[in-house]
């Protein structure tokens, strides 16, 4: 079983809340989901998309053909008509007015029974979601058990308008409903999935951070990052984090710097034009060695681009952007799960390696959902790095100069020590200096930290055998769809194989040129045009990929396109 | 309690010689031992410029030389995560006025507790004599248009922090001490945004803003009566086009801090409080269906 849904509409309709509803009563019923929100920038009106696909197997990536569309507004009846399976079916709204009907089309009163049983016009998503289910038999005692677990902590009045406006659309459809839909779900039991945890990429972040210790957020609401900040400053109270929506990036950045400097875990959230403002204060982060973690969420630029949409293209400039040079670590999640790690990660390694540490999501992972097990706090780890010996010390140096180039962290308030730090060449206690010899020693003491970051950093993961003939080289969010499209050629009789990123920069070399040593054809599938990662790879280890798949529309990948993009480029 | 020889600087001075920073850092020092307040508890934040290089020139308190124009914000990120802090933020005319508006603007919006010395000479002295924000009109530099000179009007630092919000707002001059001194504790003492607005002549670029002028042209705003809870006659000295400069407290309220408006832990400075991981468990738990 695999299907999808796509509920389209005008921003401000509700379409997410029918995706959320479907989605959860899936989850519930023990099935995997897959949710991508395809929205443009505006307040009202336009056409979005939500689209859930469920499957009783793992997935990780949307996919192109739909079995069911609900549609709020008339652009949504006909927006995805060529996206439809061959025995799809099409519900909208019969205040719809449509005239050109085709045996997929099904006009269903779902505004009128959501008023007429349910008292509220805001009762659609239940109707809809009734009139879905019919049509794929879906037996109606699993949603009401479902309907009855998700709405249960509201209250039994609630659960029961709930379950009475999806069995009126439900029943209604049954009876009126003419087409055919490619699934029969009647005999349908609880699926095999036992992960109930809806998450996506952007709360996974926010909740690592929370469980790494995160003492202080400062942000400019920028799309697609501004969920994480939301979420943060929504527990901010009940955990005591300091919060702030500031003027500009760049005093975000800099109040994180200065929180770094006082000893709290800071954090900065943005995308690649807010970035860009921070940019010199990536640098004061590096030079003050006050660590700091930044999350870019990253949309298709130059400028302001598409807002609302999804990139890759921001990982050359993370890498290299400030003047000079300096250590710095650069993660990018796979998914909800990973981030979790990820976020907890990265504080520990900023903190231990007193350096910026940068997190690169994009839209697609930002606002993807997917349902994943239940996160276990219980074995996240704060490891504050080195800090200095408590007690007063009249000599304590911030810049000590050790043989890793490590020096131990004391911070403003310690009694008895003074704590200097500058953005300036300065000497082991932190005074500014332009002696040559200090200098030297100050650029060496970044650089001695590299072989202990280098060893800190997870090697890549290869999926699929090792010495198959072809490799998709891959990292951050598109790893589901190559991941799928591999499996797809990989059945297809295809030797192929998958080695994927999440720890990009410094890159690990070791596994990296074992595996592509042994492979005849390396292809980049990057969400980008230059294909940003591959170029690392040439950069650190004179490997060239023999093709290259991009995509830059702004909307995610799926398998089946990098399947064709494959056969398309004659690739055997 | 702090001593002179605690305070003596780590490093040899390199002002030149006459310049307004002497007096303005000889003054910290005498506010430093006025206060009273134990050193490790001191924190300074300058930006760049001469005024960015204070730090170097006082012994025994914590400083951060961060970024031109960034001071605020730094010390805005160092003041609410450890609150037991006093942090003192050293910038120049340039540093503040310039790339800096915004950030000073915003602080002051946001009361954020912060104290704010200004070293106002209306050059860019470092950068070797530029017209900065604070430049009269038709300051001639080499690089303000020839032959009318800087055609702007300058910035007035007091004004703009008495609109923006700010709770003290005073201005000081270099070259009086016992006043200056003053003006510092009381900024520093003060919970909320503090800003001195500090005259202090180039001697090396400004032949305009002179230690001649500043004693000559400056009267005290105390010694002549003045209501500093009142913001409209506040504002009216600032903008005052008198040819003499008022010194001294133009404007002082209490205001809800940003501080308290943030969700800080009472027990502890917020940078040592740990956060429960259970409550996180709880969080997450609350989210599965």
């Amino acid at each position: 079983m695999d299907i999808t849904f796509n509920i389209g509409g005008e921003a401000g309709q509700g379409i997410d809340t029918i995706g959320d509803l479907l989605s959860q009563v899936f989850v519930q019923a023990g099935f995997y989901t897959f949710t991508i929100k395809d929205f443009e920038s505006r307040i009202r009106g336009g056409y979005n998309f939500t689209q859930v696909r469920v499957s009783d197997r793992p997935i990780h990536a949307p996919v192109d053909c739909i079995d069911v569309i609900v549609a709020l507004s008339r652009e949504a009846v006909t927006e995805q008509r060529n996206n439809l399976e061959e025995e799809g079916v099409i519900i909208f709204d019969d205040t719809i007015e449509f005239d050109n009907l085709e045996a997929c089309h099904y006009p269903a009163p779902l505004e009128r029974i959501a008023k007429e049983v349910g008292g509220n016009v805001r009762m659609m998503n239940a109707a809809a979601l009734g009139a879905i289910l019919s049509v794929l038999r879906f037996p109606f005692k699993l949603a009401e058990e479902a309907l009855n677990a998700i709405f249960g902590r509201k209250g039994e009045a609630v659960v029961a308008s709930n379950v009475a406006v999806a069995k009126a659309l439900y029943d209604l459809t049954t009876e009126k409903f003419t087409g055919t839909c490619r699934y029969s779900l009647d005999t349908l039991e609880h699926g095999p999935c036992k992960d109930r945890l809806l998450l996506t990429g952007s709360r996974a972040l926010a909740l690592g951070a929370m469980a790494a210790n995160l003492k202080w957020i400062s942000a400019y609401p920028m799309s697609p990052s501004t969920s994480v900040f939301m979420d943060i400053v929504s527990y901010a109270h009940d955990l005591n984090i300091g919060a702030l929506q500031t003027e500009d990036e760049i005093a975000s950045i800099c109040m994180a710097i200065g929180a770094s400097y006082t000893g709290a875990r800071s954090m900065v959230t943005t995308s690649g034009g807010g970035f860009s403002l921070m940019v010199e204060a990536v640098g004061l982060s590096a030079m003050a060695e006050a660590p700091v973690v930044i999350y870019n969420a990253q949309r298709p630029g130059p400028s302001t681009g598409l807002p609302t949409r999804t990139e890759q293209a921001d990982l050359l400039f993370m890498a290299f952007a400030s003047q000079g040079e300096f250590p710095r670590i650069m993660l990018a999640p796979k998914d909800p799960l990973e981030a979790f790690d990820v976020a907890t990660r990265a504080f520990n390694l900023a903190d231990k390696f007193q350096i910026p540490v940068m997190i690169l999501g994009d839209q697609y992972f930002a606002d993807s959902v997917m349902n994943i097990q239940r996160i276990d706090v219980s074995g996240v780890k704060i490891d504050r790095g080195k800090l200095a010996a408590s007690g007063p010390d009249p000599d304590y140096k911030r810049y000590l100069l050790t043989k890793d180039g490590i020096s131990p962290r004391a911070f403003p308030g310690d009694e008895g020590k003074s704590v200097v730090s500058s953005g300036n060449v300065h000497r082991e206690d932190g005074h500014i200096t332009e002696n040559a010899d200090i200098r030297t020693k100050m650029v060496a003491k970044f650089m001695n930290k590299l072989p202990a970051i280098m060893e800190s950093l997870n090697p890549p993961i290869l999926y699929g055998n090792e010495g198959a003939e072809i490799t998709l080289l891959t990292w951050g969010s598109t790893w589901g769809a190559a991941n799928e499209a591999m499996q797809i050629l990989k059945d297809a009789g295809v030797s192929i194989n998958q080695l994927h990123f999440c720890d990009l920069y410094p890159l690990r070399t070791e596994k990296l040129r074992k595996v592509l040593s042994k492979s005849r054809q390396i292809i980049s599938v990057e969400q980008n045009v230059t294909s940003q990662f591959a170029q690392l790879v040439k950069m650190a280890t004179g490997i060239t990929a023999h093709h290259h798949i991009n995509k830059y529309d702004g909307r995610p990948m799926t398998a089946r396109w990098i399947v064709d993009e494959i056969r398309e480029a004659g690739i055997k | 309690m702090t001593t002179a020889e605690q305070l003596e600087g780590p490093q040899k001075v390199t002002w030149c010689t006459g310049c307004g920073n002497y007096g303005i850092l000889a003054a910290l020092k005498k506010a430093v031992i006025e206060l009273d307040i134990p050193v490790h508890n001191l924190v300074i934040s300058s930006g760049i410029g001469c005024s960015g290089k204070i730090p170097h020139y006082i012994g025994g308190l914590n400083s951060f030389h961060t970024l031109h124009g960034r001071p605020i914000p730094v010390a805005s990120g160092i003041h609410l995560t450890n609150s037991e802090l006093r942090v003192i933020v050293h910038t120049g005319d340039g540093d503040c006025l310039g790339e800096g508006l915004g950030h000073f603007v915003h602080a002051a919006r946001r009361n954020v507790n912060l104290a704010v010395f200004i070293h106002n000479n209306g050059v860019m002295g470092l950068t070797k004599g530029q017209f900065s924000p604070a430049a009269p009109r038709g300051y001639v530099s080499n690089t303000s248009p020839p032959p009318p000179g800087a055609p702007m009007d300058p910035a007035n630092p007091v004004t703009q922090a008495i609109v923006a919000g700010a709770t003290y707002v005073a201005r000081g001059f270099s070259g009086d001490q016992k006043a200056l001194v003053e003006l510092m504790v009381g900024a520093v003492n003060h919970r909320g945004f503090a800003v001195l607005d500090i005259l202090q002549p180039c001697v090396t670029w400004n032949r305009q803003l002179t230690w001649k002028f500043y004693n000559e042209n400056t009267y005290s705003l105390q010694d002549n009566g003045h209501d500093v809870t009142n913001k409209l006659s506040a504002l009216e000295k600032a903008l005052s086009s008198d040819s003499k400069i008022p010194i001294g407290v133009f404007y002082k309220v209490d205001a809800p801090d940003l501080a308290s408006g943030i969700a800080l832990p009472k027990d502890v400075p917020l940078k040592d409080h740990i956060t429960n991981l259970k409550d996180v468990q709880k969080i997450i738990d609350d989210l599965v269906l």
